[in-house]
C-alpha cells in the first residue's frame, strides 16, 4: 500500500556545476565572456557599457541613447533597422539602469552575419535623428504620466528619493518637464564618451565555434570605434539622516503601496552572502515568514517580497508590498512584528533546511540554460566578480547557522532604522 | 524536431515524455482540461480561486510548497478561459516529489472554511492590483461582455465582479474538485534528463490508484454571429484616451487560424509592423499601438488596442486604425511582408524552445488540443498560409458589422 504520507527519498543538493567563461580576445581588447552552452542554434550578444543615469549630466540622456540606438544609424534609417530585424527574427533589446547601458541581440545563428552587421552599426554610429528623437521623447512622456498613475511607481520614486536624496543619481526623480529639455547634441556627447569598448564588457551565449567568433570579432572586435580611455566614475554623497517616513495620498485607489528599507551592505562585503540568506528568509521566496503572514495567513495583499538591490555605488533592502487600501497600517505593523521575531529568536533547524535547498536549487536553476547563465554572469561581471563568488554564495549558504542569521537581522535589518513610504491611502 | 512518447494510464491520465539530456532540471507540467469557460456565470472567477486552493494542503501532505523548496524545486500555476496549469521545476534526483505532490492533490484536497476565506482575500487583492488599482486595468472587465452575449468567454478568468468570490462557498469549491480535477481530464507532461520507463513507473506508482471520475460534460453556449457593429464609451481617471477594438475570429482548430495570427503580426509584431510604423511613428497618433489575438481554443478575439497622443481626437484615431485594416482585406501583401512575419514567426517560435519547462507546456497544451505532435507541425501551417489567405480572411474579420469598440476615455481634461 501506497504510503501518501512520506516524502520518498530525496537528496540535498550537493554537486553544483558552475560553469567558467572561456575568455576570448578581441583585436581591440573588448573584455569578453563566452558560454558555449545550449543545443539549439541560437545567440545571445550582451553589450553592457558603464553609461548608466550615474554618468549623465542632464536627466534622462543616458537611457535615451540606450533606446535610441535603433533608432536610426550611419547605414540605415530607423525603419530599415526594424525590417531587417523583422525580416531575420531578430531582436535588439536596450536595457538601461542606474548603471549601466546595456544593448543585446537574440539571433538565430544562421541569421548572425546579417543581423550582426545592423547591431554593429547602431552601437558604433547611431545619428540620433531629430524627428525620431522628438517622436520618442512625445511618446516616452505620455508613458511616463501613465506610469505615475500607480501607486507602485509613485512609491518607488519617493522611497529611492528618500534613500539618496533628490540630487543623487539614484535617488532623483525624473519629471514630466525632463522629457522637453533634451537635445539631439546631448545624446551625440553621451554616446561618444561612454561607448566604447574600454568602457565596455561583452557576454556571448549560446551555441558557439570559432566561426561565429571570427564574425563577432570581425563586426565588434575590430578598432572603427570611437575609441577613448575608460572614464573615472563620478562621486555623490548620500544624505546621512534620510527622512524617514513619508506618506503620499492618492484618491480612488483600492490598494496601497508599501515600500520599507534602508541603505545596506553591497556584494564586495563580507557579510553580503550571509544578509542575503537573512533576507531569503525574511521575504525573498513564496515560503518567506513575510508571504506566510501578509498573504497566506492575512490575506492582505497578492504578494509580498524583500530584496537587496545591488547598484554600482550603493545598495539597499527593501521590502514591497501592494495592499488593500483599508489594512495598509495592520500591513507595516505585521510586517515590522516579523522583523522583530527575525531578530529575538533562532530560525528552526526545519526551516534553515528549507531556505538552505530552496536557494540551492535557485542556483541551479540560474545556470539551466545558456541565455541562463549569461544572465547571471552578467550581475557579475559587472560588479567586476567571478565565479569566486558563487562558490563563496554556495559555501554560505551550505554553512551558515541560526546564530549567524539572528546576528544579521540585529545587525542590518534593525525595524526602527527602516525608512517607509506609503502611496495611497493611510488611514 | 521535438522528440516526445506518449502512454495513458487505466485511469484515463495521458503522458507525455520528452528526453532532453542537456539539462539537470526536470520540468514536470500538469494540465486541467478546465479553465473560466467552465464556470457558471452565477460564480464566475471560480476556476482561478481554485488554483489558489490547490496550494493550500491537499489529503495527506499539509504543504504543497514545504517540501517541494525542501528538495530544490518550484512551481507555480496559471489558470486561463480554457485550461488550468500546474507545473514544478526541480533537480532530477528529486523527479519522485513532484509525483508525490502533484498526485495527493489530485487525489484530495484539504478543504476548509478558513483556506477558502483566507484565499477569497488574496484573489479579491489580486483583483485590485491587476484589474482596479492600475490605469486601463479593467478593460477586458468592459470589452469581453461587449464582444460576447452568450458564450463564457464575455468574463475575465479574474471574475466579472468581486462579489462572485466573496459568495462563493465551501461546498461549490468541492463540487468544482470532484467534477474537473480527475486523471481522465489532466495531461501530465514530463521533460528534462529522463526516459520514458522511468516516468511510466513513477506515473502508475503516484497517479495510478487515483480512480478515474465523472467529469462534467462541457456543454458551452454558442456565440451568435454578431449582426452589427457595438460600442461602449466610458470615462476613467486616466492621462489619456484609448481605443480598443475587438473582432470575433475563428477557434483555435480552425485554419483560418494560423493566418489571422499572421494578420496580428502584419499590423504589430515588431518595430517594422504597420500600425507602429503608419500610426505610432509616420502620423504620432499613438504612444501605444498593439494588435494580438486572444489565443483561446472557442471562437476567440482580435484586438486593436492603442492609447492617443494628447491633442489627437478618437475620431482621428478610430479611422486611421480602420483604414489600415481596410487595406489588409483589400491590398495584396508583398511577397516580402508575408514572409517576414513567418520568418518572425519561426524564430519566436524557436526562442521559445529554449528549456525544458516551454518544452513540457507545450507539448501538454498541443494534446489537449488533439496531438502533442502538433509542437513539430507549427511552422509549417504558419508556412502554408497565403497572401490569398490573409486577404480573404481579413475581409470577414474586420467587416463592421464584427466590431466591439470601447472607447476609453480620460476624465482628467
Amino acid at each position: 500500500m501506497l504510503n501518501r504520507q512520506l516524502h520518498p527519498d530525496y537528496k540535498a543538493i550537493e554537486q553544483i556545476n558552475i560553469p567558467v567563461p572561456e575568455k576570448v580576445a578581441l583585436d581591440n581588447h573588448l573584455k569578453t565572456f563566452l558560454f558555449n552552452a545550449g543545443t539549439q542554434d541560437v545567440l545571445k550578444i550582451d553589450l553592457s557599457f558603464e553609461a548608466g543615469s550615474w554618468h549623465q549630466e542632464k536627466p534622462l540622456v543616458a537611457s535615451l541613447v540606450n533606446e535610441m540606438l535603433t533608432e536610426g544609424s550611419k547605414n540605415y534609417t530607423s525603419q530599415q533597422i526594424a525590417e531587417k530585424l523583422d525580416f531575420y527574427g531578430a531582436f535588439i533589446h536596450p536595457s538601461p539602469t542606474k548603471d549601466f547601458g546595456s544593448i543585446t541581440l537574440y539571433t538565430l545563428s544562421k541569421h548572425l552575419p546579417e543581423t550582426i552587421r545592423v547591431f554593429e552599426d547602431v552601437i558604433k554610429n547611431p545619428l540620433f535623428p531629430e524627428k525620431d528623437l522628438r517622436i520618442h521623447l512625445n511618446k516616452r512622456k505620455q508613458q511616463f504620466l501613465i506610469e505615475l498613475e500607480k501607486v507602485t511607481n509613485i512609491a518607488r520614486r519617493e522611497f529611492n528619493e528618500q534613500l539618496f536624496g533628490s540630487q543623487h543619481p539614484y535617488g532623483r526623480k525624473s519629471e514630466a518637464s525632463d522629457y522637453d529639455q533634451l537635445e539631439r547634441q546631448d545624446l551625440i556627447n553621451f554616446h561618444k564618451k561612454y561607448y566604447h569598448p574600454a568602457n565596455c564588457k561583452l557576454i556571448v551565449s549560446g551555441k558557439t565555434d570559432e566561426r561565429i567568433i571570427k564574425i563577432i570579432n570581425k563586426h565588434l572586435g575590430n578598432n572603427d570605434w570611437q575609441n577613448q580611455q575608460a572614464l573615472n566614475s563620478l562621486e555623490y554623497p548620500i544624505p546621512d539622516s534620510p527622512k524617514l517616513v513619508s506618506i503620499v495620498e492618492k484618491e480612488h485607489v483600492t490598494q496601497s503601496a508599501i515600500r520599507l528599507g534602508k541603505i545596506t551592505i553591497n556584494k564586495d562585503h563580507p557579510d553580503f552572502h550571509k544578509l542575503k540568506i537573512t533576507n531569503t528568509i525574511l521575504g525573498g521566496y513564496f515560503g518567506s515568514r513575510l508571504m506566510k503572514k501578509i498573504r497566506e495567513e492575512k490575506g492582505y495583499t497578492y504578494g509580498i517580497g524583500s530584496n537587496i538591490v545591488t547598484m554600482k555605488n550603493a545598495a539597499f533592502l527593501i521590502i514591497v508590498s501592494e495592499v488593500g487600501k483599508d489594512v495598509t497600517r495592520n500591513a507595516i505593523d505585521d510586517i515590522m512584528n516579523e522583523i522583530n521575531i527575525l531578530r529575538n529568536s533562532y530560525v528552526s533547524a526545519d526551516e534553515m533546511a528549507l531556505v538552505k535547498n530552496y536557494m540551492l536549487g535557485s542556483l541551479l536553476r540560474a545556470f539551466d540554460g545558456a541565455f541562463e547563465i549569461s544572465s547571471t554572469y552578467r550581475s557579475l561581471i559587472d560588479f567586476d566578480l567571478d565565479e569566486n563568488y558563487l562558490h563563496e554564495a554556495i559555501r554560505t549558504i551550505k554553512t551558515i547557522s541560526p546564530e549567524e542569521i539572528n546576528q544579521m537581522a540585529n545587525q542590518y535589518i534593525n525595524e526602527e532604522s527602516l525608512i517607509k513610504t506609503v502611496a495611497g491611502k493611510y488611514n | 524536431m521535438i522528440k516526445f512518447e506518449r502512454f495513458t494510464l487505466d485511469n484515463g491520465l495521458k503522458v507525455i515524455t520528452h528526453s532532453d539530456p542537456s539539462t539537470n532540471i526536470v520540468a514536470f507540467n500538469l494540465l486541467y482540461n478546465v479553465g473560466s469557460r467552465d464556470e457558471s456565470p452565477e460564480r464566475t472567477g471560480f476556476a482561478h480561486l481554485f488554483e489558489h486552493l490547490m496550494f493550500e494542503g491537499s489529503r495527506h501532505i499539509p504543504s504543497f510548497d514545504n517540501p517541494l523548496q525542501m528538495v530544490g524545486g518550484d512551481n507555480n500555476a496559471f489558470t486561463n478561459n480554457d485550461i488550468t496549469n500546474y507545473y514544478i521545476t526541480l533537480p532530477k534526483e528529486n523527479l519522485e516529489t513532484a509525483f508525490w505532490l502533484e498526485s495527493d492533490r489530485m487525489f484530495g484536497l484539504d478543504f476548509s472554511k478558513k483556506k477558502l476565506d483566507i484565499q477569497k482575500n488574496v484573489v479579491i487583492e489580486e483583483f485590485n492590483q491587476r484589474y482596479l488599482n492600475q490605469p486601463y486595468g479593467d478593460i477586458y472587465l468592459l470589452l469581453r461582455p461587449l464582444a460576447y452575449t452568450m458564450h463564457p468567454y464575455q468574463w475575465a478568468t479574474i471574475g466579472k465582479d468581486i462579489s462572485h468570490i466573496k459568495n462563493a462557498s465551501l461546498q461549490e469549491v468541492k463540487d468544482f474538485f470532484y467534477h474537473h480535477y480527475a486523471p481522465n481530464n489532466a495531461i501530465l507532461s514530463v521533460a528534462g534528463n529522463i526516459t520514458k520507463n522511468e516516468i511510466e513507473i513513477l506515473a502508475n506508482k503516484w497517479f495510478g490508484p487515483i480512480e478515474s471520475r465523472n467529469i462534467k460534460v462541457r456543454n458551452l453556449p454558442i456565440e451568435p454571429k454578431q449582426l452589427q457593429p457595438r460600442s461602449l464609451t466610458v470615462n476613467r481617471q486616466v492621462p489619456f484616451n484609448a481605443i480598443y477594438k475587438a473582432f470575433h475570429m475563428s477557434s483555435k482548430l480552425h485554419p483560418d487560424y494560423y493566418t489571422t495570427d499572421l494578420i496580428s503580426d502584419l499590423l504589430a509584431n515588431g518595430n517594422s509592423s504597420r500600425l507602429y510604423q503608419n500610426l505610432s511613428k509616420e502620423r504620432h497618433l499613438f504612444s501605444d499601438i498593439n494588435a494580438y489575438i486572444s489565443g483561446d481554443i472557442d471562437e476567440g478575439l482580435f484586438v486593436v488596442a492603442g492609447k492617443l497622443m494628447k491633442g489627437i481626437s478618437i475620431d482621428e484615431a478610430e479611422n486611421a486604425i480602420n483604414e489600415e485594416l481596410l487595406k489588409i482585406a483589400t491590398d495584396e501583401i508583398s511577397d516580402y511582408e508575408l514572409e517576414k512575419v513567418k520568418n518572425k514567426f519561426e524564430s519566436v517560435y524557436q526562442f521559445g524552445q529554449l528549456n525544458a519547462l516551454n518544452k513540457a507546456m507545450e507539448l501538454a497544451y498541443q494534446e489537449l488540443l488533439g496531438d502533442a505532435n502538433r509542437i513539430n507541425q507549427e511552422i509549417d501551417n504558419y508556412r502554408k498560409v497565403t497572401k490569398t489567405d490573409i486577404k480573404k480572411v481579413a475581409k470577414e474579420l474586420f467587416n463592421v458589422n464584427n466590431s466591439s469598440t470601447l472607447y476609453y476615455l480620460t476624465n482628467q481634461e
